[in-house]
């Protein structure tokens, strides 16, 4: 378990890094101008597109987000309320990012907030020593002066920037409101406090930005990020938790301003291992895996399903990609080819590999007989994309057509019957020529056909992701196309996938998408293309992606309010 | 209720906390005596008439028309023979049933479903850039509309209480899919009154907090005071979607202080449910909705609430009904089983026992001089006719309970096309809003279904 100190020291070294880095800006600026692929990052954007970013918004905390805060602010050794307690983060086109970005609070959210937030305050006020640690004095009144400088220190990082002196004021007043009837003022202190944490400055972060300097002629009329806007905005991307003083500091004076820092301190966070966890959280997402928690089979047709197995397939595709992006160089498109992963017992039994059991993660190489590479054969793929009895090859297919090249599939036309034609059990079919239904009639062929067809291609695996040799008692054929580029099977399949600049911008996009958290619209054409020809240029390090990110304009301007609803 | 309308201290705290402190417990939250009641039991000793309660009970995905739809119109309806309504037959007395209304809204498979049936108004989409949309609902769903009457003219502690009994298991479309009460929506901001999936927290919520000292709840009272004043200095600062959000932000604050400093109630308190994980694989949904049930007729019999909603399942549910021997996620099953459909009919005709054990429950009820359904109106709706199809016309509804006697329970109404609002209007009505007309845009009804109701 990491400390809270160590985690400061982390900090503190990453500040320095910055500072170090300041110091040799110029000479970066003019090594990375020969350095290929490296200087891409400094580079101005190319005028191709317009870049008319929306509006900023404000970010309700994810509850990992809000137990990430706390912790932050109050030690390790606090317990943090579950996240069953809280407010249930949702998605939104996939995100819990963009989905926190719509959210309210509503009256049950309210409750459950305040509720936490007592549970947190009441173990620290239980302790005088913890709370005067915290408090950083013993005062006899709320009158006090270090009252005030405890509001305005403590606060400044519960609500990640410096608060203004009618918000000090404000806080100084319900802490003397309550002291006149609470018999110390420590306790009145704590309300006080959970004044602080129950604010819309706390639960949200708030983003407003401030118009951009005149010398900034690439951005004008758009604002910018604030310094501490920014500095949380980064905090909470890479590391789902709140800035600390250092950056703060930084971000105060101004150092989030200067490309070469920033890059240097997002590498050095990179490196370490609280940044693992929230790009995880992305690729989650991402992936739309956290429903493979809830995975369900059916259990007399698959008899190594077991109520753990979905948490098992989510876990390994997980694994699979913290290594690729933090342990193997960074390249993406090795996910879809790679024949190493990371299995448990019951994840061996689904891929036929003898000698691993129990619920602990090895690491193995994927026999090389062509039948599995990378996620696209990877069971929690397979089985999370298809029914409880069946194989879909209608979502599979779906999964790669919108998640991974991007497009878009419409849902079934009104009206329509979306049954499929009984089968016969004197002429058994296999479920792909079931299918055929779908290509035969007109007002089922013009989707279907973006689907099925890379769909047929997994059809070596069943709902729960093994191998089958066959189908309904028949053969299955796994030849099929993908946008006219023919394959057979999934490996091959995965081998094209890996290979279209279609995903590399696709995956870009998402990310940006998280990053914004909220779709990337036409005004963002020069920001998202930028930062795909940075991916493509990094071969597509997803590391390099997450740097370029926090330098890319769309991370940091926002468009004027609009104020017609 | 809008922000606006509210004062900055919208109640005296002071005053509700030496009612508490006195011991002088008046009546919101206490169960009715008998001694309250004038002599016939049918309104409070002072004249003012018995609470009605309003409910929505939604389930997902539709119906089979053809074991669902009474044989005949009028009084004293009548289920196909094995029919789905089968399991409401012993408490018709309670139950109209409403069909061949449509929905008058721009239709989108489910989405404009759920909206025009549970707030009679269109789905809002959220963002305009694919094809499988995400939504959410333009205007407030029928239990909040609900809620601001009840609220304006006899506040309870509880503006409103949502539960769900099965798990969300849809997709990602918006909050549509994932949740039931709503606050309506100015600019895509998601504003939902989440149900309570765990029946614990909901007891915890309700009876499980124990006595908190007086002065406990004042100093959070106050926190929340503040908490509420920053709420509407940081307003000023933002955009007009934001705002919005803050706005309901503001309101739950407020309804939380509002209660700390209410005279608490004083409820038998019942014992503590527990959760219910899934067995061997499967949710305990009898178990869920059953102890459900009993805590929302409690809650409404101790009157912390008068509208109340409960999603049996979402929106284009992927509930596994295995009780009606499903074994696939209903929605897929709905679009994949073959003539005979017997598990979709089995699974409404299941979903419909359920239903019957709420209102058992709450005829059991004694309230007044009768019991909880005689004084509830409880609008029973689904996002389709059929899933299969994702038809939107000859929806199937239900309106339950006597309303106070302003519904005549036990009619049949079949309509040729006409406006679902229609039934939201009359459920409104029922539950004694002085209402003449309601829903949104194309969803706007100007006529109750006057066949349903007592003169």
């Amino acid at each position: 378990m990491e400390t809270k100190l160590s985690r400061r020291r982390r900090w503190a070294r990453g500040a320095s890094a910055l500072v170090v880095a300041t110091a040799a800006a110029g000479c970066v600026g003019a090594i990375g101008g020969d350095s290929p692929g490296g200087n891409v990052l400094t580079e101005p954007p190319k005028p191709k597109a317009a870049f008319e970013p929306e509006p900023a918004t404000i970010h309700r905390l994810t509850s990992v987000q809000v137990q990430n805060t706390w912790r932050a602010l109050f030690g390790e050794k606090l317990t943090v309320p579950q996240a069953s307690e809280l407010p249930s983060d949702d998605q939104a086109y996939g995100f819990r990012s963009i989905a926190a970005a719509m959210k309210t609070i509503s009256p049950l959210e309210v409750e459950e907030y305040e509720h936490a937030t007592y549970a947190v305050l009441d173990q620290v006020w239980k302790e005088d020593a913890w709370r005067d640690s915290i408090v950083g004095c013993s005062p006899e009144t709320s009158e006090d002066p270090c009252v005030r400088a405890y509001f305005e220190r403590f606060g400044r990082l519960a609500w990640r920037r410096r608060l203004d002196t009618e918000e000090v004021d404000g806080l100084v007043a319900v802490t003397k409101e309550v002291g006149a009837y609470t018999n110390t003022t420590a306790e009145a202190l704590k309300f006080g406090t959970a004044a602080l944490l129950q604010s819309p400055h706390f639960l949200f972060r708030i983003e407003v930005g401030e118009p951009v300097g005149a010398e900034d002629l690439e951005h004008q009329g758009l604002l910018r990020l604030t310094g501490t806007e920014l500095a949380s905005r980064v905090s909470y991307l890479l590391l789902d938790a709140p800035p600390n003083t250092d950056l703060l500091d930084a971000a105060e004076s101004g150092l989030l301003d200067d490309p070469s820092l920033v890059a240097a301190g997002v590498e050095y966070l990179l490196a370490s291992p609280e940044a693992r966890p929230p790009l995880v959280r992305f690729f989650r997402d991402f992936m739309n895996i956290a429903r493979l928690d809830q995975l369900d089979k059916n259990a007399e047709m698959f008899p190594s399903f077991s109520q753990t197995l979905g948490v098992s397939m989510r876990t390994e595709m997980e694994k699979l990609f913290e290594a690729t992006v933090f342990d193997e160089g960074g390249d993406f498109r090795s996910l879809f080819t790679t024949r190493s992963t990371y299995v448990n017992g019951e994840l061996a039994a689904i891929y036929g590999i003898d000698g691993v059991t129990g619920p602990e993660f090895v690491s193995v190489t994927l026999p090389d007989d062509g039948r599995r590479a990378g996620l696209l054969t990877s069971p929690g793929f397979l089985a999370l994309n298809a029914h409880k009895t069946a194989t879909s090859p209608t979502h599979r297919g779906r999964f790669v057509r919108i998640s991974l090249l991007c497009q878009d599939v419409p849902p079934p036309p009104m009206g329509v019957s979306t049954e499929l034609p009984p089968s016969d059990p004197n002429q058994p079919k296999t479920l792909r020529e079931r299918l055929e239904e779908h290509r035969l009639n007109d007002e089922c062929k013009s989707c279907h056909q973006l689907m099925d067809p890379i769909g047929f291609g997994f059809e070596h695996f069943d709902a729960i992701g093994a191998w089958r040799e066959l189908d309904n008692g028949l053969p299955i054929d796994v030849t099929s196309e993908l946008d006219g580029k023919p394959f057979a099977g999934a490996t091959e399949l995965a081998g094209l996938i890996a290979e279209l600049p279609e995903v590399g911008a696709c995956i870009t996009r998402r990310f940006y998408q998280h990053a914004v958290a909220r779709l990337d619209r036409k005004g963002d054409g020069r920001a998202v293309n930028s930062l795909i020809e940075s991916f493509v240029s990094t071969d597509y390090d997803f590391k390099k992606l997450v740097t370029s990110m926090v330098l890319n304009e769309g991370f940091r301007y926002v468009g004027q309010p609009k104020e017609t609803p | 209720m809008s922000r606006s309308s509210l004062p900055r201290r919208a109640i005296d705290r002071r005053a509700m906390l030496k009612g508490l402190l006195g011991g002088t417990l008046v009546g919101v939250g206490l169960p009715m005596l008998e001694a309250m009641l004038d002599s016939n039991g049918t309104a409070f000793a002072d004249g003012d008439a018995l609470p009605t309660r309003f409910g929505l009970w939604f389930f997902g995905n539709g119906v089979r028309l053809d074991s669902w739809t009474p044989t005949s119109t009028g009084a004293n309806w009548q289920p196909p023979a094995d029919g789905a309504l089968t399991a409401l037959v012993p408490h018709k007395e309670y139950v109209s049933v409403v069909s061949g209304l449509s929905v008058k809204t721009p239709r989108h498979p489910h989405h404009s479903g759920i909206s025009a049936v549970c707030s009679g108004g269109p789905h809002l989409k959220v963002d305009n850039v694919r094809d499988t949309i995400v939504s959410t609902f333009k205007y407030k769903s029928v239990d909040q509309f609900a809620a601001d009457h009840f609220q304006a003219t006899n506040a309870s502690p509880y503006r409103s209480l949502e539960v769900a009994v099965t798990r969300f298991r849809g997709t990602d479309e918006g909050t549509s899919f994932q949740y039931l009460s709503h606050n309506g929506s100015v600019g895509g901001e998601t504003n939902v009154n989440p149900s309570e999936e765990s029946p614990q927290a909901f007891y915890n919520r309700l009876f499980g907090m124990g006595t908190v000292a007086p002065l406990v709840l004042k100093a959070r009272a106050s926190v929340l005071d503040a908490v509420a004043g920053q709420i509407e200095s940081l307003e000023k600062r933002l955009g007009n979607r934001d705002k919005q959000r803050l706005d309901q932000h503001f309101t739950s604050v407020r309804e939380l202080e509002k209660r700390l400093s209410a005279p608490v109630a004083e409820c038998t308190k019942p014992v503590a449910p527990g959760n219910f994980p899934d067995l061997g694989g499967n949710e305990q949904m009898v178990e869920k909705n059953k102890v459900m049930s009993d805590l929302m007729a409690l809650a409404l019999a101790c009157r912390l609430t008068q509208s109340f909603s409960i999603m049996f399942s979402t929106c284009g549910s992927g509930v596994i009904m295995w009780p009606a021997g499903s074994k696939d996620g209903q929605h897929y099953m709905n679009h994949t089983e073959p003539a005979p459909w017997t598990k979709q009919h089995e699974s409404v005709k299941f979903t419909m026992s359920q239903l019957a054990y709420f209102l058992e429950r709450l005829k059991n009820t004694p309230d007044g001089a009768g019991n909880l359904l005689d004084q509830s109106s409880i609008l029973v709706v689904t996002e389709h006719a059929e899933g299969w199809t994702h038809s939107q016309d000859d929806m199937p509804m239900l309106i339950c309970g006597k309303g106070g006697g302003r519904l005549k329970g036990n009619v049949h109404f079949r309509g040729t096309g006409g406006n679902t609002s229609r039934a939201l209007l009359t459920a409104l009505r029922g539950a004694g809003l002085p209402i003449a007309q309601y829903g949104y845009e194309a969803g706007l009804a100007t006529a109750p279904i006057g066949e349903l109701e007592n003169a």
